[in-house]
């Protein structure tokens, strides 16, 4: 469903590299693109899947690769210079045991960090999360019209257990966006590749082979693309890289919540550990104990104005998350000064309700 | 505009060492665009790292990727990929990439060269890592002093150009920098269909030159000396490009592929609640395969379902399982916290349910449904055996375990069945409604329950 979404999303592109549990969107992509006037391909490496995903965003076509935890650690360089570049693209990375090769038939939530954190300079990658087949679709579509708008590289952050289940999806409540596509530049006189209306703006795109000169570099650059040292025009376009993300987070902010408002605690989960969250949700409600749920979707940037809202009068926070040290909650830790913060982690298998139950009346009882 | 003004800007400060190799190149480069009178804008000049990477900035109106390490030319490729399924295409990516960027590299080089993307790629050769100090290269000849072989290098030299002649590649040249050769055969290679690569020796002057003792001539002899030639071209226009490919492929008739649609029937399935269930067995008895017919008759009969499937990484030998939920709603926890049904035909299927916990989440109410052939006794549940394997096709006796199950407990109607069978190759269709009727019978006759 993930690669149905890209599809309906508007992608021409896709190059994939085998890799389990990945390797279904690979193959969906090969037998459908073609049939939508669109290019699939293999690629002899993860290196080389994301450089043509961006060389052929860089001619104007919506693209797309799909990989695991080992092929996006070999795709971080291309990654950042398409963060750099200010290139659309769309990375679906599909969870599985880590670390190293780890284990390629087992589900984690183990990538958050990897993910999220895998710029030099720190820079704000967004990340969407689906917890089901209809969210992998849906997300698709957000991600495909975040990297358009943003110009910027997008993370669906999928799982093994979230990509490999077969599941009953009713297509016609499939709630679709309406399609985005990049600023086109249009002004031939004095067009700057990397000059934005203001600083927290996105500047119009040329592609190669138009009748616009496209100008690309990975290396620090100035609103002309010129490379250049010393320049606080250099560090004007770096620090324009971070704000045209922020100032957009909350109209990214994607959840699902199922507040309480007189609950003495929240719960907080994303991808396919919410699943098992809203179903231990549900048994602790029967119980009798007052409760707040809040899946996230779009991982970063954190949608803050939720996280309060939903966090607002509770005085314990549980996270649950396929992961060892609480990667997420690292993350969010930052927004919930004040609150008692307790993970709910595990790592081999997936989390149960039951034991996310057991944890939350382990501390509220 | 002249034409000499479209391409290296005549006003232009080059960037380079005195006597670098590179400004000759710069300068040839612009020379056989000139010639080729290409219009700027169907150019894209994508340069790799190192000194060779400053080269963009020198050509105002061509288009220009300054890109990582050794990944230029895979950034071309990109390019002209998206450009042959484009109109109107054309475009020429052209890559500036130095020995040492050819070297990480070079998996793209011989990808592009499998591919035969219309893309040039002009491999400057000076022997080392310039902009970094003068480090060695794969590309540095036996005995020549770098920063980091002080004594002389002594591991051989890679032939770049053989190398990719074996990935196929059509166009391979190579030169010395200041050969009155050189424009011409950098025409020669824009101008070719298909994947072209010139290698142009060249020397660094801040490192090569002040470390061994070289000119001009004794380049060329190191070059012979490797038993490279020089000046000559190889051509291969025979091969289609990517892009007659591309069209060649899409023009051909492709067999339609229609999406299996389930029908949703009238027929509604009798479940009140949600039901979790482990189909296990071993891997190439089609034990995945039943499970998902069982979800299909499902989603035919108006449940929801969820399948997950598990097998070593093999995929052919040891175990093969299913995890199933079904139920009337949308379903959250696709786990298996407490399995409801545990349905068993083979060792190997029933060991796995040992080895990951699922025998040991069974209750007293849970249905364990196990082959006869199977010795375990399982701690708690209620365990019926019927003699599937003996009775029915090994490969088919899941979906006999699911038939025998569904006898007793008929939550789906027969429609379901019949509509998702219909749905099956004609091949298979006997075959698994045979299946389904062996476990039906044995399950009627009641045979061997414990």
């Amino acid at each position: 469903m993930l690669a149905e979404g890209a599809l309906a999303a508007g992608c021409r592109f896709f190059a994939g590299y085998p890799i389990t549990p990945a390797s279904e969107i690979y193959e969906v992509m090969m037998r459908e693109l073609p049939a939508h006037g669109g290019l699939a391909l293999s690629a002899p490496d993860e290196i080389s899947s994301l450089c043509y995903c961006v060389g052929a965003s860089l001619r104007g076509l919506k693209a797309m690769t799909a990989t695991s935890g080992p092929g996006w650690a070999l795709m971080i360089e291309t990654a950042q210079y398409a963060l750099m570049t200010e290139t659309p693209v769309v990375v679906a990375l599909v969870q599985r045991l880590g670390p190293s090769t780890g284990g390629a038939t087992q589900g984690a939530q183990g990538d958050i960090g990897l993910a999220e954190f895998a710029t030099s300079g720190g820079y704000t990658l967004p990340v969407f999360s689906p917890s089901n087949a209809t969210e992998s679709f849906e997300l698709a579509v957000h991600a495909f019209n975040w990297s358009e708008r943003l110009r910027t590289l997008v993370l669906l952050l999928s799982d093994k257990e979230v990509g490999m289940t077969s599941e009953v999806v009713d297509e016609e409540a499939l709630q679709i966006p309406r399609l985005v596509n990049r600023k086109m530049a249009t002004a031939k006189a004095d067009y700057a590749p990397y000059a934005a209306q203001e600083p927290e703006s996105v500047p119009a795109f040329a592609e190669v082979g138009g009748e616009i000169k496209a100008t690309v570099t990975g290396s620090a650059h100035d609103a002309q693309g010129r490379l250049r040292k010393n320049s606080p025009q250099v560090i004007d376009v770096l620090q324009r890289l971070q704000r045209k993300i922020e100032a957009h987070a909350e109209e990214m902010a994607l959840v699902r919540p199922d507040l309480d408002t007189d609950a003495r605690c929240l719960l907080i989960s994303y991808g396919v550990t919410a699943r098992a969250a809203r179903q231990a949700v549900s048994k602790l409600r029967t119980d009798g104990r007052r409760i707040s749920f809040l899946q996230i979707q779009s991982l970063f940037p954190v949608p803050r104005k939720w996280l309060d809202g939903a966090a607002a009068g509770v005085e314990v926070v549980f996270v649950a998350e396929e992961n060892l040290t609480g990667q997420y909650r690292a993350a969010l830790t930052p927004y919930l000064s004040g609150k008692q913060i307790h993970g709910i982690n595990r790592i081999g298998s997936q989390i149960s309700p039951g034991e996310i139950a057991r944890a939350v009346e382990g501390v509220m009882a | 505009m002249t034409p000499q003004a479209l391409y290296l800007s005549p006003t232009a400060k080059l960037p380079y060492c005195r006597g670098c190799g590179h400004s000759l190149v710069v300068r040839q480069l612009s020379r056989a665009l000139e010639h080729l009178g290409l219009p700027p804008r169907s150019v894209v000049l994508t340069t790799d790292i190192g000194c060779v990477g400053l080269a963009d900035s020198l050509f105002p109106y061509l288009h220009t990727v300054h890109t990582t390490h050794g990944r230029s030319t895979a950034f071309a490729t990109g390019m002209a990929l998206a450009d042959a399924i484009l109109e109107p295409q054309g475009l020429k990516p052209i890559v500036m990439i130095g020995d040492g960027g050819a070297m990480i590299g070079l998996l793209h080089l011989v990808h592009a060269a499998q591919l035969n993307v219309d893309v040039t790629v002009l491999v400057h050769n000076n022997f080392m890592f310039g902009m970094t100090g003068g480090q060695h290269s794969a590309l540095s000849p036996l005995n020549w002093v770098t920063a980091t072989t002080p004594d002389g290098n002594w591991t051989p030299p890679l032939d770049l150009l053989s190398l990719l002649r074996t990935a196929h590649a059509t166009f391979l040249a190579r030169q010395l920098a200041t050969s009155q050769e050189l424009a011409g055969t950098i025409a020669r290679a824009i101008d070719f269909p298909g994947f072209s690569v010139v290698e142009i020796v060249e020397l660094c002057t801040a490192y090569g030159t002040r470390w061994n003792q070289v000119s001009g001539a004794s380049l060329q002899e190191i070059i012979l000396r490797q038993g490279y030639t020089l000046g000559a071209v190889e051509t291969e226009r025979e091969r289609p490009t990517f892009r007659e490919l591309y069209r060649h492929e899409m023009e051909s008739p492709r067999p339609k592929r229609a999406k299996p649609g389930v029908p949703r029937l009238n027929a509604p399935a009798k479940l009140a609640d949600e039901i979790r269930l482990v189909v296990a067995g071993t891997a190439g008895e089609r034990v995945q395969s039943a499970a998902a017919l069982l979800c299909r008759a499902a989603l035919a009969a108006g449940l929801y379902s969820t399948q997950k499937n598990d097998n070593p990484v093999t995929q052919g030998s040891g175990f093969s399982l299913s995890e199933i939920c079904l139920s009337p709603k949308p379903i959250e926890y696709t786990g298996m916290e407490n399995p409801d049904v545990v349905l068993v035909v083979s060792e190997d299927g029933w060991k796995e349910l040992q080895a990951n916990g699922t025998v040991a989440l069974c209750r007293e109410e849970t249905l364990l449904l196990l082959d006869a052939q199977i010795d375990a006794i399982p701690p708690t549940g209620r365990v019926v055996r019927l003699p599937l394997r003996r009775q029915a096709n090994p490969k088919r006796a899941a979906l006999s375990a699911i038939g025998a199950w569904l006898e007793k407990n008929p939550l789906l109607p027969a429609e379901a069945w019949e509509a998702v069978l219909a749905l099956e190759p004609a091949e298979r269709r006997a075959e698994s409604a045979a299946a389904l009727d062996i476990g039906r019978r044995l399950a009627g006759e009641g045979v061997a329950s414990s």
